[in-house]
């Protein structure tokens, strides 16, 4: 599913560009304003679909395998926490879904120099951060060395 | 032309921004207040790794507060998944500390599903927990991006530096600016090593536009590999690729269908064949056939087979399961947070699972090291339980003094998924600030020497194109120089032919890879004469370079063991059957850079015993 | 300020410059003609505009139209609402504002002022160097850091490509109206002649370019705008899902897109 950009709502922006983990979405050297230089290389990942303010990224299924006349397209609402999706079949029929993307605001996540620094001896253990809270169990479980056998058993 | 070189220096450089290197980013800030942490990623850290789109399900969560499992038992799975060869010392590290991961996940705000009547995660599996995960890689990020001293986009990184005071310890790495073209070059006290295993090193089924449906990502180009190989790092079991079964054409996933809406398969005449080839599977790989759950490459071999039959294709069937609205959300989610272009397939030709049971296929092999598959490099273990053989150090050190590895990039740590490798990252990280925090006074160096070589090498696709297009009129045919294109699908079709692809059944033998390696010696040497025309061929370009050394590297894997370990995965024609007299170990090789030769060796094998 | 055009007759007869700038009106209608025609884009527009019909879900009536017509040349034409960018809208408000200004002047002069003998009021020559500074300090702008292709691809900003056809005949023309009226008035006629036949050129190109440069693209973005509202309010919106019936809060995390 390769992605393509509707001529008249793309306004140049570039965060398609920015975003792509491909590095895929470029700009058109006559209109400014982009596309997908390398089809073969395209997930189908939707990220510059859903980073696109203008919705003007669309996909169309590889045309390997997938006849035309079909539409799956998102709205990735950040302020609701949602991402709604409605397939159209390429006989008509539709689905829709709408699913949450989080439970917490956008950049509210604590950073690990907020909390207290982590003392020597929980340096020196196996602990890793937030540990053994974190875990919900009291203790973090280790095992003996004798436990460890080589060769089949 | 002239370019801008770019210096940044660090205490601990992660290379790579995808679930491994935001753990390790993260924790590296935990334990390293003052440490100068820096993040570098070829794309941008928002989107980017295999988890991309998203995932619906994380597949490794104990449930330790529920009492659901240990990491014992999850050690029991993968090795009996693995056909018993794992590194259990590593892979009970990651699942005693990746519940942990999993609850900071939520409290940052990724949406797990619960269990309406208990409350508890909703299960998909033993091991899987359901989850709304759209944005799980964007949230992961910011973790990363409050961690990190610096984030660096869009720099690809190509070569691992060595320190020239000291033989064997790592001392930065070197890039470009995909957008920009400056030089980069990062001066570390640590390196962790998270970058992407190897897809599109096989010959994809569909060859066309088809080609970037990938079950993995598209994007992971064996970097995880390539650069620690370069740098002398001791690599293991890189001869165990995974073949996935998964919905035809979109490889949309499996996992939810079998597990939670309790989906089967049967041929094309709608009989259940697995019980069928369980003799013949026995006879191959002995009292492996009777382990619980059936190993995941037997169940391909038993597909394989029944294709070769002739009664394919393999239909899911999901008519009765779908009938179920929660279900049928359920069936189509799972797509639409994971793996879109399946949504995509199905709606292209009409077909709804509540009607057609929807075809099953085998896909091309890839290398990796997070799924139910193990590649990557070879590790030293955590130090209150593993054995001296496979301790040397600090936890997640590679061969090579101060490389860490975490994900995809270390070998032996089969079924940890996106949790157990952004854990891994977290393991990783800690045991890096405590190597710089016991060096404080010894700082690797860089040779001025060994960059300004490497700056020519990385940018001569640029220049070979250049100067080699003034031959010819137009077009992408040139005498002088090849295309990444050119070189990926030549390398993907060796692959395929000779070390194991669909288009011989996943099947090889030492003649047909002793030619591989001849040939991949000559497309070696090809890769001197690659030609790119901008930036964006140049990131190709050198993602072909990583690609085309792993492949090397799984090719002399290959060719070592000398037995069938994983049919379904892949088949040694010339030695059918599992040897767990000579071949119960770790295959591990080591390349070296000077020389061009790859040595290897044996590795043992430790159980946890009951 | 003083009207240049005034200055003109010695050399050129005033109804030279009208037909011209007559010629120049025409280029632009005929160029977007041609461009329509050759390229099919109108009969395609029109073949969307069947094909979001059949899939709507409810009828827009006159009225709706009408009201969502205005709000596309409320928000889309007059505050450039086409442009997602705080920054490059200002920069374009700044570019379209300063262009209608210094071309309606033009036109003005030329036609209604074209001697020396009644050059027209001061304060129309004085908005017609304010809109071609307009142009040159929206456009400078633009060019330098909000190209697209520049800030988030990582070209130089002088590398030029065929999109850049309008933007920089665009800015020569202003530049040149601005240095040629300058000139002028510091009373170098060699030098001013030669920056008006440099003016000349630029207005030229910029206006004969129309069939094979983006100007005519300004007049596609407000039909394709009013055809998308019309889309959303009809319920197909291009097959887009409709909003979430959700509540906010969460804020956004949208970051500039120049990350590296």
């Amino acid at each position: 599913m390769p992605t393509f950009v509707y001529m008249t709502s793309c306004d140049g922006c570039g965060y398609c560009v920015d975003i792509c983990p491909s590095d895929i979405m470029h700009i058109d050297t006559t209109y400014r304003r982009a596309y997908n230089v390398e089809p073969n290389m395209c997930w189908e990942c939707y990220s510059c679909v859903k980073a696109c303010p203008q919705h003007a990224i669309d996909c169309r299924g590889y045309a390997d395998f997938a006849p035309l006349g079909h539409s799956v397209r998102v709205l990735r609402e950040e302020e609701k926490a949602t991402v709604s999706w409605r397939i159209k079949f390429r006989d008509g029929r539709e689905k829709n879904f709408v699913s949450p993307i989080r439970t917490t605001p956008w950049g509210s996540i604590k950073g690990p120099s907020e909390y207290a620094p982590p003392s020597a001896a929980a340096m020196s253990s196996q602990e890793l951060a937030h540990e053994p809270e974190a875990l919900k169990v009291d203790v973090l479980p280790t095992l003996a060395r004798s436990r460890l056998k080589k060769g089949l058993v | 032309m002239s370019r801008k070189t770019v210096f940044v220096d660090s205490d601990i450089l992660v290379v790579g921004g995808g679930m491994g290197g935001c753990g390790a980013t993260y924790e590296s800030r935990y334990w390293g207040r003052d440490l100068k942490i820096v993040c570098v990623e070829k794309a941008n850290i928002e989107r980017s790794g295999a988890v991309a789109q998203g995932l619906y399900a994380i597949n490794c969560y104990m449930g330790m507060q529920w009492n659901e499992n240990q990491p014992e038992d999850h050690v029991r799975y993968a090795r009996n998944d693995l056909m018993g060869l794992v590194r259990e010392d590593l892979g009970y590290d990651i699942a005693r500390h990746v519940d942990a991961t999993v609850h900071k996940f939520e409290e940052w705000g990724l949406p797990i599903m619960k269990d309406p009547k208990t409350g508890k995660y909703q299960r998909e599996g033993k091991w899987q927990i359901m989850i709304h995960g759209e944005s799980y890689k964007p949230l992961v990020a910011e973790a990363a991006r409050k961690a990190a001293s610096e984030v660096y986009n869009r720099i690809m990184v190509t070569h691992l530096l060595m320190d020239s005071k000291r033989p064997n310890r790592v001392a930065g790495a070197v890039g470009f600016n995909v957008r920009n073209g400056d030089f980069y070059v990062f001066r570390a006290k640590a390196v962790i090593v998270a970058a992407g295993g190897a897809s599109h090193i096989f010959k994809p089924r569909a060859v066309g536009e088809g080609m970037g449906r990938t079950w993995y990502a598209p994007w992971s180009s064996a970097s995880a590999y390539a650069l620690p190989i370069l740098a002398g790092a001791k690599m293991t079991q890189m001869e165990n690729r995974i073949v996935l079964t998964r919905f035809k054409d979109g490889y949309g996933p499996v996992g939810a269908y079998f597990l939670h809406l309790k989906t089967y398969t049967q041929n094309a005449y709608g009989q259940d064949y697995e019980a069928f080839w369980r003799d013949s599977i026995e006879k191959m790989v002995g009292d492996y056939v009777n382990h619980h759950p059936v190993p995941t490459c037997l169940r391909n071999h038993a597909l394989l087979e029944e294709v070769k039959a002739g009664r394919g294709p393999i239909r899911m069937v999901t008519k009765e399961a779908f009938k179920d609205p929660h279900k049928e959300t359920i069936g189509w989610e799972n797509f639409l947070g994971m793996t879109i272009g399946q949504a995509v397939v199905w709606a292209s030709q009409n077909i709804d699972p509540k009607e057609i049971n929807p075809e099953l296929t085998t896909s091309e092999p890839y290398v990796m090291g997070s799924h139910a598959t193990c590649s990557g490099a070879w590790a030293s273990g955590p130090e209150d339980y593993a054995p001296a053989e496979y301790q040397w150090g600090y936890n997640r050190m590679m061969t090579v003094e101060g490389l860490f590895g975490a994900g995809d990039t270390i070998g032996g740590t089969a079924h940890k998924f996106s949790s157990g490798s952004f854990t891994e990252g977290r393991i990783a990280a800690k045991a890096a600030v405590k190597y710089v925090m016991e060096r404080s006074n010894d700082r690797p160096e860089v040779s001025e020497k060994e960059y300004e070589q490497l700056r020519a090498v990385v940018y001569q696709p640029l220049e070979n194109y250049r100067i080699g297009r003034n031959e010819i009129v137009a077009g992408t045919v040139s005498p002088s120089y090849i295309l990444p294109l050119h070189g990926l699908q030549r390398l993907e079709k060796i692959m395929d032919e000779y070390v194991v692809g669909i288009s011989s059944h996943y099947t090889t033998n030492e003649p047909l890879l002793t030619r591989g390696l001849e040939l991949l010696a000559m497309l070696k040497e090809d890769l001197s004469c690659l030609g790119a025309p901008d930036l964006h061929q140049l990131q190709r370009a050198w993602e072909l370079q990583h690609r085309v050394l792993a492949s090397e590297c799984v090719t002399q894997h290959t060719l070592f063991r000398q037995e069938t370990r994983w049919p379904g995965y892949y088949y040694r024609a010339d030695h059918p059957r599992l040897d767990d007299k000579d071949w119960h170990c770790f295959t591990l090789s080591r390349y070296d850079r000077q020389t061009g030769r790859w040595e290897m060796e044996k590795a043992p094998v430790y159980h946890i015993i009951d | 300020m003083h009207n240049p055009f005034a200055a003109l007759p010695a050399s050129i007869p005033p109804i030279a410059m009208q037909i011209y700038v007559a010629v120049m009106f025409l280029l632009v209608v005929f160029g977007t003609l041609l461009d329509l025609a050759h390229k099919g884009s109108a009969k395609y527009f029109f073949q969307h505009r069947r094909v979001a019909s059949f899939g709507a879900r409810r009828r827009v009536d006159a009225g709706e139209a009408a009201a969502l017509a205005a709000e596309t040349i409320a928000v889309s034409v007059l505050a450039a609402g086409e442009f997602c960018g705080m920054l490059r809208r200002v920069t374009h408000l700044l570019t379209m504002y300063g262009f209608v200004l210094y071309v309606v002047t033009t036109a003005v002069m030329v036609f209604a002022y074209p001697t020396a003998a009644a050059p027209g009021p001061a304060i129309l020559s004085e908005l017609w160097y304010l809109g071609a500074l307009l142009v040159c300090v929206g456009g400078l702008w633009f060019w330098l850091l909000q190209r697209v292709d520049v800030a988030a691809e990582g070209h130089s900003p002088f590398r030029l490509v065929r999109a850049d056809l309008f933007v920089v005949s665009l800015l020569a023309s202003a530049a040149f109206a601005l240095i040629w009226g300058g000139v002028q008035a510091a009373g170098d006629h060699a030098s001013a002649n030669a920056f008006f036949g440099l003016y000349l050129l630029s207005n030229t190109v910029l206006f004969g370019s129309v069939p094979w440069s983006k100007f005519a693209h300004m007049f596609y973005k407000p039909a394709a705008a009013f055809q998308r509202r019309i889309e959303h309010a009809s319920g197909f919106r291009n097959n887009l899902p409709a909003p979430a019936d959700r509540p906010v809060g969460f804020g956004s995390a949208r970051r500039q897109p120049h990350n590296y």
